[in-house]
């Protein structure tokens, strides 16, 4: 009779099972083999440790021939010109210079050349040379801001020429060089943060510009952007893994999906062209451009379409990260499946989707292609007050002034290249912060 | 021979036999239900009453469907789309797979705990409010302070959390998570709890604990457990149902199904020949 507790345990194969031989790991052939591994891990920590220091090294150097050439462009040198405003003739009525007409009626009573006549009193036959060719404008604001200025001599600092900023920062013309030397014995020359670098816009005149118009160009693009594809990319994301049904069409969305992200840019530039800015005739009737050209609306929907997929993949993946468990505890006390997404799925899953988000709102950021061909790569000297107004961003104002063939655009084209990495930089600092919130909340 | 009047199992099973009462309700009926999980068969045609203020066990082997009919008392199947299941289940008489059945509000009356504690990761007093909240038991603050307290209490946890409500529920012990659970469950007022192997990732004493809790809950609802431990099944339950390949070998009083089985199957598996 057996234990009923115990029932009988098969046996293994039958048959007697050899008895049990040590190993010897002394032997030479297992020495090698431990040296061999030894020498394989040696190897595979070398090669990382380069690789870190290879990428290192090329940040590093990306970020000191930045620093080093655009630093000077957040900088700008200014000559002290003495104007003797009776002595110049000039006549304007100043009643007047608080009226809109102001700026005409001073250009009218030949400002431009009353500087250009006092860097000659001043500084002899360079004169002009020393001075920016619009050094007249600043002339202009300080004669607008105090009038009385015109009544006797008064000092004026002026920006200097590209000529006379690169005397200054490398070696510039022998002329130039003399003139500097001149200057700094006078003590008229003095360095001052170019806060006009931040508040103006493009210009043909490398002393004049400033990267305000394309910081905001590329602010109202974003924003466009980020509203476009962010609800539509995550939403899309929450239908395909929790509702749509797993069949050959939604694997078809899936592979679609897929192959948009790594569509390249311009195309999708060329896809923005013909959509938002197309004309087509419905009904014998012409309809479109749909939005205007040029617009930071345009550049963000365009940009928007790119990222979706960048977007929809990742939120995909976050989304398919967070147990089973969860929903489960949820449906199983009653929650709706709004209610399991919208409680539980989707602020366990923001962390990773806003992780894709950043990535794909620093592509977009960092994208050229597709907005030249919306018509974003235009002149813009006034910046955009509204999403429909005329605008460029960032990249493509470095890409404009890159091309430019006036030297003192150089400096401005690293510097401009600094604020779009700052700009980066507060942006995924922002949305670090989002992430690191959120992942602490839980 | 196997004359299991001596073992300790039987002797467990009748110890317990004073608390089950053949004259209870029906509160869930099932009708030859059939489970399909896309080609497989998972559960072929069965049929049971689940009790009112009872405990009934499912055993059987691994993989022999009780956790898949288990699922199928309240829907939970439903988000598996391959599932499909045919036959009729009925909760006070009405078909809980009709057109007209609410799956939100069936849930919320026949509740459920996991195998592996999970508590949602938030605090302890938000684990346990979730429930009345989306379904609106409580009309204030204080009403939703007396749901979260009374649950907690009966879930004997709430001595043990009182002081640290705010705390997150994922950083507790296990035992105290699947306690939570319990306490989540019972929030929103079930009639039915179905407990899906509540016990197997916990240590000796959770596991204890839990078998208490479900002792004192038993005159209230009528409680469904899953469970691999015939000792478990044999303290805890007053009814028992014995599956085995999707079919339900044997169903009766706990006391008869462990001292006197009808089936040899179920004969060998409480005696421990397989599964």
């Amino acid at each position: 009779m057996s234990d009923p507790l115990m029932p009988e345990l098969p046996s293994a194969g039958g048959g007697t099972i050899a008895p049990r031989q040590p190993t010897d790991w002394t032997t030479d052939a297992m020495r090698q083999r431990i040296r061999k591994r030894y020498a394989r891990e040696r190897r595979f920590r070398r090669l990382g440790l380069v690789a870190v220091v290879m990428s290192a090294a090329f940040l590093a150097f990306l970020l000191v021939t930045m620093a080093s050439q655009g630093l000077g462009g957040f900088f700008r040198t200014e000559v002290a010109l003495p104007i003797d405003f009776p002595q110049t003739g000039i006549e304007v009525d100043k009643a007047a210079l608080d009226q809109p007409g102001a700026d005409l009626a001073l250009a009218g009573a030949g400002l431009e050349n009353i500087v250009g006549s006092a860097a000659i009193a001043a500084f002899g036959d360079y004169g002009p040379n020393v001075i920016s060719d619009n050094a007249w404008l600043t002339v202009r604001e300080a004669i607008k801001h105090d009038p009385s200025i015109l009544d006797g001599r008064a000092v004026i600092h002026v920006p200097a020429s590209a000529e006379i900023d690169r005397a200054i920062s490398e070696t510039g013309t022998p002329e130039a060089e003399a003139a500097v030397t001149k200057l700094q014995a006078e003590n008229a020359i003095t360095e001052g943060f170019n806060w006009r670098f931040l508040s103006a816009s493009d210009s043909t005149d490398p002393t004049q510009v400033g990267i305000w118009g394309a910081l905001k160009g590329s602010f109202f693009t974003m924003l466009v952007t980020f509203l476009i594809a962010f609800p539509v990319g995550v939403l899309a994301a929450i239908y395909l893994e929790e509702y749509a049904p797993k069949n050959r069409w939604t694997d078809l969305v899936e592979v679609s999906i897929n192959n948009l992200a790594a569509v390249p840019s311009i195309i999708f530039g060329l896809l923005g062209l013909a959509v938002f800015l197309g004309t087509w005739t419905l009904f014998g009737h012409k309809v479109g451009p749909l939005l205007p050209r040029s617009a930071a609306l345009v550049g963000g929907l365009t940009l928007a379409l790119m990222i979706m997929p960048v977007i929809v993949i990742a939120s995909r993946n976050a989304i398919k990260a967070v147990p089973p468990s969860i929903r489960d505890a949820a449906l199983g006390i009653g929650a709706s499946k709004v209610q399991v997404v919208f409680h539980h799925v989707l602020p366990l899953a923001l962390p990773g989707i806003l992780t894709g988000t950043i990535i794909g709102m620093a592509r977009a950021l960092g994208e050229t292609a597709p907005l030249l061909l919306v018509g974003m790569r235009a002149f813009i000297a006034t910046p955009p007050d509204s999403l429909t107004d005329k605008a460029t961003v960032l990249p493509v104002q470095i890409f404009l002034w890159s091309d430019e063939v006036s030297r003192g655009f150089v400096e401005k084209t690293s510097a401009a290249i600094i604020v779009l990495l700052v700009f980066l930089l507060a942006m995924n600092a922002v949305a670090i912060y989002l992430r690191n919130k959120f992942e602490t909340r839980w | 021979m196997n004359d299991l009047t001596d073992t300790t199992l039987a002797q467990t099973a009748r110890e317990h036999a004073d608390m089950a009462d053949s004259a209870a309700p029906v509160k869930m009926a099932a009708r030859d239900v059939h489970v399909y999980y896309g080609e497989t068969h998972a559960i072929k045609g069965v049929s049971i009453d689940i009790d009112m203020d009872h405990v009934t066990a499912f055993i059987g082997p691994s993989g022999c469907g009780k956790s898949t009919f288990l699922r199928t008392l309240n829907r939970m199947n439903d988000t598996i789309a391959a599932a499909r299941v045919e036959g009729q289940i009925t909760l006070d008489g009405e078909d809980i797979y009709a057109s007209g059945m609410d799956v939100v509000q069936l849930r919320a009356r026949v509740g459920m705990v996991f195998q592996k504690p999970n508590p949602f990761p938030k605090s302890i007093y938000e684990n346990v409010a979730y429930g009345p909240r989306i379904h609106g038991l409580a009309a204030s603050k204080s009403d939703m302070d007396a749901i979260v307290e009374r649950s907690l209490r009966r879930a004997g946890l709430w001595d043990e959390v009182k002081d640290r409500l705010t705390d997150s529920g994922t950083a507790m012990s296990g035992g105290q998570q699947q306690r939570l659970c319990i306490a989540r469950a019972i929030a929103v007022d079930p009639e039915v709890i179905l407990m899906d192997e509540p016990c197997s990732a916990l240590d000796p004493i959770a596991t204890a604990k839990i078998e208490e809790l479900i002792h004192e809950l038993r005159g209230n609802y009528a409680i469904v457990i899953v469970t691999h431990n015939m000792q478990q099944a044999a303290r805890v339950s007053q009814r028992t149902a014995f599956f085995h390949l999707g079919n339900l070998v044997e169903y009766g009083v706990t006391s008869d199904i462990f001292t006197n089985p009808r089936e040899d199957k179920t004969k060998d598996y409480i005696t421990g020949r397989y599964g």
